[in-house]
């Protein structure tokens, strides 16, 4: 098949996707052997195919519906009608995901944290907090916040911090945050599960060489939750940048809503039907551009400080 | 060097330690037996206090230690400690292991803290693994590098808490080397351990533990061949054949 020479051609032969893969050469420094190598370049190779695979089914797909339902992804028309509404939908979905990514992850973090707190006074609260958020769906969640949290700040705030801005734009936000808020519940117990992975002989080492328990923190106990907790956050962070296209329920001004609003008026403006099938595809492209670079990035990241040692199960 | 004065431990209504004490002089190898469960281990984490005693004193060059004014942190970077299952950092190659220590505890500056890692490394005969992370040493290698990072904090003394339990045979060896040269140089060790031959040569005093108190208490030549009390037989016995 041609498609596999070219993609043997393309591999080199220090397979770069090999860290993916489990070896079995793990522990006692021993370097992987001839049969081993040979069993990774197979992989290897196996896995650019199915890519290749993927990526020319997308494009016969895309094709296939060009063909046969005439819908006009391409059309110069539509895009010079929908382009500035799809830029500024885009612009507000990027805008909700940087506002609720930071968020999420640094609540997530602290939540997950005190959830095995000593401190029993701390970790009820917690724990209520992230069974309310996760027991949610998310979409309901999006519709209270933006009906009631205008009600759940405090005036004293209001008047102060928020005097100029207006009620709708309050409001949109406090949904963006019932959104940070359901994920922080969800990251909350990644990162206990990551704090719990690291063995208890690792703490009681550090205070065996005298360190103090926030030194024992820092230096042992954080870097491996961080490292242990890396690719279920990946999975996590995919998750909520698709939950902010909910904000739609609220006409939050994302590229979901922006879009829906468009092609309302598509039989009202007597334009084709068929540029229906267009704006969706292109909100999916989207969609899939953004988790794909956020997943992308965090395997970058997680390829990085990878250690021996400490690999968890990659989702 | 290290007294310890009738402690005791309880861990919930189980009586692990019964009046247990202690007197180990500088320069001395005390090596504890006993059955598993019997305390051997809460004993030596009373010594550091990683285990807080309920009852009982213990004092390290004569202060009393176990008293809240006195920082657990200080106590632990008198005395050095290593670990059955090793417990090395495992984020940490080899040589950070053993700077880590030294550059936030004592807070010795980064160059010199390597260069005193290095030659602790070399000691151990482990020079060439320094950019190793411990998934990629050995079971005796991390026991070694365990052992460089406890010694990296000039300890006063040192707790071995069965060292070789976790090893494979083949590495066994290499580690009582390490803490055979160890006690050669007059460290003060209290070694948990059931390695005879190491008791025999290195130890000055035997403790043999049962059920949280001392049985008996002699050279290794009196308690392994010798021995006065019954239940010491028994047990000698079992690990000797």
């Amino acid at each position: 098949m041609v498609l596999k020479e070219v993609c043997d051609a393309l591999v080199p032969q220090t397979a770069p996707f090999s860290f993916m893969i489990e070896t079995k050469a793990a522990g006692h420094g021993d370097r992987p052997g001839p049969t081993e190598r040979h069993r990774v370049r197979l992989v290897t190779r196996t896995t650019a195919l199915r890519g290749a695979e993927v990526a020319a089914g997308v494009v016969f797909t895309l094709l296939f519906f060009q063909e046969f339902l005439q819908f006009s992804l391409f059309d110069p028309y539509l895009w010079a009608i929908y382009g500035p509404i799809f830029l500024a939908g885009l612009n507000g979905t990027v805008r909700y995901i940087l506002l609720v990514i930071p968020i999420s992850v640094v609540l997530g973090f602290f939540l997950g944290w005190a959830r095995i707190s000593r401190h029993r006074t701390l970790v009820w609260p917690v724990t209520m907090f992230i069974d309310f958020f996760r027991g949610m769906p998310p979409l309901i969640l999006v519709i209270f916040a933006f009906l009631f949290g205008d009600n759940l700040i405090p005036q004293a705030i209001k008047d102060r911090l928020l005097s100029g801005i207006p009620l709708r734009v309050v409001s949109v936000t406090a949904a963006a945050l019932a959104i940070a808020f359901h994920s922080a519940a969800y990251q909350a117990e990644i990162f206990r599960a990551g704090f719990q992975s690291v063995p208890k002989g690792q703490l009681e080492a550090a205070q065996a060489l005298g360190m103090r328990s926030w030194q024992a923190m820092r230096f042992v106990v954080l870097p491996q939750t961080f490292r242990l907790s890396l690719p279920p956050l990946g999975n996590e962070l995919a998750v909520v940048i698709k939950d902010t296209s909910l904000l739609a329920a609220v006409a939050g001004g994302e590229i979901v809503s922006r879009s829906q609003n468009f092609a309302g008026t598509l039989s009202i403006f007597g334009y084709p039907v068929e540029w229906l099938f267009a704006i969706w595809t292109a909100v999916a492209i989207a969609y899939f551009v953004a988790t794909f670079s956020v997943t992308r990035i965090l395997l970058v990241l997680e390829r990085r400080f990878h250690t021996p040692g400490l690999e968890a199960v990659s989702i | 060097m290290i007294r310890v004065e009738g402690i005791h431990k309880y861990f919930g209504t189980l009586h692990v330690l019964r009046g247990i004490s202690l007197n180990v002089a500088k320069g001395e190898a005390v090596v504890v037996i006993g059955p598993s469960g019997s305390g051997k281990s809460t004993l030596l984490r009373c010594i550091n206090l990683l285990v807080e005693p309920d009852e009982g004193r213990v004092f390290i060059e004569d202060t009393q230690v176990n008293r809240p004014e006195v920082r657990r942190e200080w106590v632990r970077e008198q005395v050095g400690m290593v670990f059955q299952s090793f417990n090395l950092f495992t984020h940490l190659t080899a040589m950070q292991n053993v700077m880590l220590g030294l550059t936030q505890v004592k807070g010795i500056p980064k160059d010199e803290a390597a260069a005193k890692a290095r030659q602790l490394l070399a000691r151990v005969g482990l020079a060439v693994k320094e950019n190793s992370y411990p998934a990629e040493l050995s079971g005796g290698q991390q026991q070694r590098v365990a052992i460089a990072r406890a010694l990296a904090m000039d300890p006063k003394a040192m707790l071995f808490d069965e060292p070789t339990s976790a090893l494979d045979p083949e590495y066994i060896r290499e580690v009582l080397d390490v803490m055979t040269a160890l006690a050669r140089e007059g460290m003060t060790m209290i070694v948990v351990t059931h390695e005879m031959g190491f008791a025999s040569n290195v130890a000055s005093r035997i403790l043999f533990v049962d059920a949280g108190v001392v049985i008996e208490e002699g050279t290794p030549e009196e308690v392994f061949h010798h021995p006065k009390q019954e239940r010491t037989r028994s047990f000698v016995g079992k690990i000797l054949r």
